[in-house]
């Protein structure tokens, strides 16, 4: 029973981090049926400007009230990648036949990742995150389950999100915005919204809270690295397809499930092809089974089957 | 896309029009196309009589000055300090000279009635500009490397002003073309004779480029190639050749086959060389077979390169390799039979679920699929699953190929021409090649390649008219995988090991970006697309480590200026630029002269 519980446990800490960055695909893709690959690249970039916002302000110090101006930080570094990345590369595709804007990302994502690597100091190899008090530090044990700190704050981090995603899509003229352009941008449009803003604003939500998984990232791995956003972003997307891509709320349900699923899967299954070794094998083997056999996903697609 | 679509609601027919409007709303902001020519047109002393003789003049410049010294010290790319004797980085500018000239003599003079057919104008303009950068960039390696521009000895100076005086020229004239070089008629010979003789200057370029002993004197080498092509592509002249090439394709083939196959005894015997020729030809070989999935048949495959491992395995595994973890050793052909055919299933166990939910959705299974075969092979080491792999150490050792006698590891002498290790398997991946080449062309031109090129534009329509799109993706995604099962168990031997990590996605984006960069659907186009991207991180270790940073700049360009790639067929072009009434009534005759051609 513990080890159950513990295996629920990590996999909420993975789902979590899983759920921050699938919203950002699923945003987008429910706005304009684009799948943003480069958006594990943006999650990585938040975690390297929390660093840097660190290593610039803060060097040495641990104190909790940081934490928040890292997230910052984080934020705004991801957030000016993901809006250059929408007005350069994206915009101008707007309308070409699917095959270039996932190309285009395919480079953009490489282009980052490379950009990281090349000139960010000493971003070759591993990069030590700083610890935070409070966030980081010895486990809680709960009842024999061990609750790193570190998750808890991202399983809070992705509460809290969820809970202000909820309040702007639903409650502000903005989200409101954004619900009528995934529904129909033309007449949209004809309603005297702004799509290419409402577009960019899709960008800038996902790109905020990859940027505060990046931070959670950091600190449940107390390092990072250049190439973090790949396998990264590739479960959030499996995540959001799970979830039914371009539904939020199935983002986050997809993000939990996949990361119970995985934590199940290294704890439960017997014999040699148990353990971590395989698990991003079953993560991707349930991507494969759910687009058999429900590719609208979990709670349902706002969009399926495009061709 | 007509202005009654965006009338009817949207939602009952998800995505199928729903961009397009956002876009035409766009357009003006980001087309600066209406821009540009005006300003050339404003350029001072535009159309005057000066334009010509200043040309004539900038060429015998250019030219002269190749014959005299270009730098006072004789360690800079090759040897330029010495008088009447051009070395190679000069000779090229006596090319691009030449060209320069007969494109002037066209535009007045004795070759006038060619100035009807090729816009002369722009070429001059395109060679001049290039020349002239060649010179910059030649005169800064020489100030750089012996230490100032005091170096550089009148010759420099002089070709340099000859290069300005052409691209000058060429801003000056007005190009008085009034044919489409598409209605060219010319004698079947003229035409079989400039077939070869490009197939020729291909063959003497790749040997010039291979022998360039530094990353400038290749740069440079690039600089000519390219301002040379994009001349002669701005005049039209490809436009005719794409269609000599369309009506004599017997004989390109066979003079194509017949360059590459020559290309080894050019070498001398040299390993370094050929193993850069067989590391393309084998990345050409896989590029060609992902060109029958993404180019033909539009379906985005991210994990392409998993099924090369594939066979790589098979071909590892079942070798005479002391870590071979299979006891059956049967022979080679067999192996190739065999490896092809497990790729093959595994194309079918991963598409026939996949290849329903269609789009963007295949392109991350795929990449899914290539990320589980790479942990799968790490993990299958013994400890984590069965001893299949060795996992992440992979099977080393893998001995040479052997047929009938014929040892591949060994140089074998040839007419007195050394042929080495690489030499050999440069032959035997050449063959495969061939075949994939080959089964490319047919089934392009056949009820398949139809039935893809249907499905790719527009996949509902298709399927109302009896095409079964299901059968034809799993056949397009299984035969793909295929040849690159064959390619891959050469590749196992070629490489003597085989582990993991040679198979991750980069190499799949990599020969995604031969295909995209070369021209989806076009043979010509994707090999140019895998030899730019093998050769250039070869011979240019100098940007080794931007390489990848280079990489994706140019993929997020390409897509943005060219996506229809260097070479693009020419319906291709049309799915990119949809809304361009002209392009699609040229292609249409493009297709009617292509008819005609081949009956």
């Amino acid at each position: 029973m513990t080890a159950f519980l513990q295996a629920i446990m990590d996999g909420l800490t993975l789902g979590s981090l899983y759920a921050l960055i699938a919203v950002g695909y699923t945003v987008v893709y429910g706005i304009v049926q684009l799948i943003n690959f480069a958006h594990g690249e943006v999650f990585m970039i938040g975690a390297f400007g929390a660093l840097a916002t660190w290593t610039v302000l803060f060097k040495g110090q641990t104190g909790l009230w940081v934490l928040p101006i890292m997230i910052l930080g984080a934020v705004i570094v991801s957030v000016l990648t993901a809006v250059i990345m929408e007005r350069i590369a994206y915009r101008p595709l707007r309308g070409a036949p699917r095959l270039a804007p996932l190309i285009t990302a395919i480079g953009i994502s490489v282009f980052l990742q490379e950009a990281v690597r090349l000139f960010y100091p000493g971003a070759k190899s591993k990069l030590t995150f700083p610890e935070i008090d409070v966030v980081t530090g010895s486990a809680i044990q709960v009842g024999g389950v061990t609750v790193q700190r570190a998750a808890l704050f991202t399983i809070g981090a992705l509460a809290l999100s969820a809970a202000l995603l909820w309040f702007f899509v639903n409650r502000t003229r903005l989200g409101q915005g954004m619900q009528a352009v995934s529904q129909d941008p033309d007449t949209a449009q004809l309603m005297g919204i702004n799509v290419n803003r409402i577009i960019v604003i899709a960008f800038a939500l996902g790109a905020a809270l990859a940027a505060v998984a990046g931070v959670a990232q950091g600190l449940l791995n107390s390092n990072i690295d250049f190439r973090m956003g790949f396998l990264a972003g590739l479960k959030a997307f499996t995540a959001a397809v799970l979830g039914g891509i371009g539904n939020i709320q199935g983002a986050v349900v997809g993000g939990l499930t996949l990361g119970i699923a995985e934590s199940m899967a290294t704890q439960f299954i017997p014999g040699q092809f148990g353990g971590s070794a395989w698990k991003d094998v079953w993560a991707f083997a349930l991507l494969i089974l759910v687009l058999v056999f429900r590719p609208q996903g979990l709670l349902g697609a706002r969009v399926v089957d495009r061709a | 896309m007509s202005t009654h679509d965006d009338l009817t609601p949207t939602n009952d027919l998800p995505g199928v029009d729903a961009p397009a409007p956002v876009r035409e709303t766009d357009r003006p902001a980001y087309d600066d196309d209406h821009e540009r020519t005006p300003l050339l047109e404003r350029f001072p002393g535009r159309g005057s009589a000066a334009a010509w003789p200043l040309g004539l003049l900038g060429v015998a410049l250019l030219v002269g000055g190749t014959f005299l010294s270009w730098s006072y010290t004789s360690n800079v790319l090759g040897d330029l300090s010495v008088d009447f004797y051009p070395n190679g980085v000069q000779i090229c500018m006596i090319i691009l000279g030449l060209v320069a000239l007969v494109m002037l003599l066209a535009h007045q003079g004795p070759l006038h009635r060619l100035g009807d057919w090729l816009d002369t104008a722009a070429a001059v303009r395109i060679l001049g500009l290039g020349a002239l950068a060649y010179m910059v960039i030649t005169l800064g390696i020489i100030a750089v490397r012996s230490g100032g521009l005091i170096n550089v000895n009148p010759g420099g100076w002089v070709s340099t002003v000859g290069a300005l005086l052409i691209a000058l020229s060429g801003l000056m004239l007005v190009s008085h073309q009034s044919k489409d070089p598409l209605f060219a008629q010319t004698s079947s010979w003229v035409e079989i004779i400039t077939i070869v003789v490009l197939l020729a200057a291909v063959l003497f370029g790749a040997t010039y480029a291979l022998g360039t002993s530094t990353g400038g004197a290749f740069s440079l080498f690039l600089v000519f190639a390219f301002a040379l092509a994009w001349g002669l592509a701005k005049a039209g002249f490809f436009t005719w050749v794409g269609l000599i090439a369309q009506k004599n394709r017997q004989v390109l083939m066979l003079g194509a086959f017949a360059v590459a196959f020559l290309f080894p005894f050019t070498q001398g015997g040299s390993d370094e060389n050929m193993s850069i020729a067989t590391q393309v030809l084998i990345f050409a070989a896989t590029a060609l077979g992902l060109n029958i999935v993404v180019g033909l048949a539009g379906l985005l495959d991210l994990g392409y390169i998993a099924f090369l491992g594939a066979g790589a395995y098979v071909g590892a595994t079942m070798s005479n390799s002391a870590f071979a973890t299979i006891g059956w050793k049967p022979p080679f052909l067999v192996v190739v039979l065999i490896g092809a055919c497990f790729s093959a299933v595994l194309g079918l166990i991963i598409g026939s679920p996949t290849l329903r939910v269609s789009g963007d959705y295949l392109a991350i299974v795929t990449l899914a699929f290539g990320e589980i075969f790479r942990f799968t092979m790490g993990n299958l080491d013994g400890t984590n699953g069965p001893d299949l792999t060795n996992g992440p150490n992979g099977i080393p050792a893998i001995p040479e190929l052997n047929f009938f006698g014929f040892d591949f590891g060994q140089p074998h002498e040839i007419l007195g021409i050394t042929i080495g290790r690489f030499a050999n398997y440069y032959f035997l991946l050449l063959v495969i090649a061939a075949i994939i080449i080959l089964v490319f062309t047919r089934l392009n031109n056949s009820r398949i390649g139809r039935g893809w090129v249907a499905i790719r534009e527009d996949e509902k329509a298709a399927e109302a008219m009896g095409v079964n799109v299901f059968g034809l993706k799993l056949f397009a995604f299984a035969g793909g995988a295929f040849l690159a099962g064959m390619a891959g168990t050469v590749k196992a031997h070629h490489d003597v090991s085989v582990s993991p990590d040679q198979y991750i996605f980069l190499e799949s984006a990599f020969l995604l970006a031969a295909v995209v960069l070369g021209g989806m659907g076009t043979v010509a186009g994707v090999l140019i697309g895998a030899t730019i991207l093998k050769l250039l991180p070869e011979k240019l270790r100098f940007i080794n480590d931007y390489r990848l940073m280079i990489f994706g700049l140019v993929l997020v360009l390409m897509m943005r200026f060219r996506p229809e790639g260097l070479v693009a067929s020419q319906r291709r072009k049309l799915e990119f630029h949809e809304d361009d009434e002209d392009l699609a009534e040229r292609i249409e005759e493009v297709h009617l002269e292509e008819e005609e051609a081949k009956a």
